[in-house]
């Protein structure tokens, strides 16, 4: 596959602060073939509460992995993620 | 016998060396602080930064063309290493093995360390955002666990008696979850885990980036050509693609430099044609871990 692939998700919409919380939702983590995303806790929030943290997002991780199928786009109902090469 | 075995096996198998189970090496090396620490934070890891590297577009950084081979280099340092343990934000030590459906009974009935807990698989949880309870784990691991709400699966019993942990890891087994066993971190073992490419932390930049961060099991699948009926359903569990159909012959065929040894495909086949024979008596594959 020619090219990087970068894969964005608008954290203003999905994850932390927005109000929608993607444990809950996971919709591209369970649409994608090769697992490209990858569920966390967002870096620092440990201190606030270390044994059930609330503040977790989706980062795209393998971006080579990804075989651009578009299919993580069609799924999340935020339209916060988007693809491009 | 792999470089694990020789170095840590005493005599026998790394795995099935009783000492590396007992409570003795955790306190020794002050592990129930580390691991609360690692566990704590664990989805976290791949995206810290190690050295200026995190694991976010890890197949690009690799193909670079003299720091590629650094970062692998230095992967590879970290989750071999066999020094104690300083950083919980790092796989330091964490080192695991693929192990078929008999090892892993073994380690349960002779090895493990009281208490036997099951959690749910912290890689399906953020690989996939899926709950599933499928791991082992064993002595300090398991009082961890049991204080880290979203590890520990949703019904009353989860911690297991000998038996009831053979029980669950035969299910898994057969449903086709590869079985692997893991230092974490050198020299404590504590995970038996039921793992699924490509969702698995461990398997994945094996077999993607080509980062030993586990080793192929002691053993190699063969089959009986004779009793293949053609049926395919073996091709269907391997999650390595060792097994391919030949439309000519109307069989199977085995890459044995693909297999991983995990003995899942024996539990597809009707007709009993594969087993698995030790790596040892393969020509060329012995010392291909």
């Amino acid at each position: 596959m020619k090219g990087k692939t970068r894969i964005t998700i608008d954290h203003a919409k999905c994850g932390d602060g927005a109000g929608v919380d993607p444990r809950a939702c996971g919709a591209c983590l369970r649409i994608c073939g090769p697992a490209v995303f990858l569920l966390h806790e967002t870096l620092g929030a440990k201190e606030e509460n270390p044994y059930d943290p609330q503040k977790w997002r989706v980062t795209p991780l393998w971006l080579d992995l990804c075989t651009r199928c578009m299919k993580c786009v069609e799924a999340c109902p935020e339209k916060a993620v988007s693809v491009e090469w | 016998m792999c470089d694990l075995c020789m170095k840590h096996g005493a005599g026998g198998k790394w795995y099935l060396n009783a000492e590396h189970y007992s409570n003795a090496i955790a306190e020794k090396y002050n592990l129930r602080d580390f691991l609360m620490e690692q566990y704590k934070n664990f989805e976290q890891i791949s995206v810290r930064k190690v050295h200026g590297f995190n694991a976010v577009g890890m197949g690009y950084k690799l193909k670079m063309p003299i720091i590629g081979r650094i970062v692998k280099h230095t992967a590879e340092k970290m989750l071999h290493s066999t020094k104690p343990p300083t950083n919980p934000f790092r796989a330091e030590g964490h080192i695991g093995q693929i192990v078929p459906i008999e090892d892993a009974i073994a380690i349960l009935e002779t090895c493990a360390a009281e208490p036997i807990i099951e959690k749910n698989c912290m890689c399906r949880y953020m690989s996939r955002g899926i709950k599933e309870a499928c791991c082992i784990n064993f002595g300090v691991m398991s009082e961890i666990v049991d204080r880290l709400p979203r590890f520990i699966p949703e019904k009353d019993k989860y911690f297991l008696t000998r038996q009831q942990a053979v029980d669950r890891f035969t299910e898994h087994n057969k449903k086709g979850y590869i079985g692997s066993i893991w230092f974490g971190p050198f020299p404590y073992i504590n995970n038996l885990c039921s793992c699924a490419s490509p969702e698995c932390a461990g398997i994945r930049p094996r077999v993607d980036f080509g980062i030993k961060s586990i080793y192929k099991a002691e053993y190699i699948v063969d089959f009986n050509p004779d009793a293949c009926t053609g049926c395919r359903a073996c091709v269907a569990v391997c999650q390595f693609k060792a097994i391919a159909y030949d439309h000519s012959l109307r069989r199977i065929t085995v890459d044995y430099g693909k297999c991983y040894g995990c003995g899942v495909c024996r539990h597809a086949c009707k007709q009993k044609a594969l087993y698995l024979k030790p790596r040892d008596e393969f020509p060329g594959f012995e010392r291909e871990y």
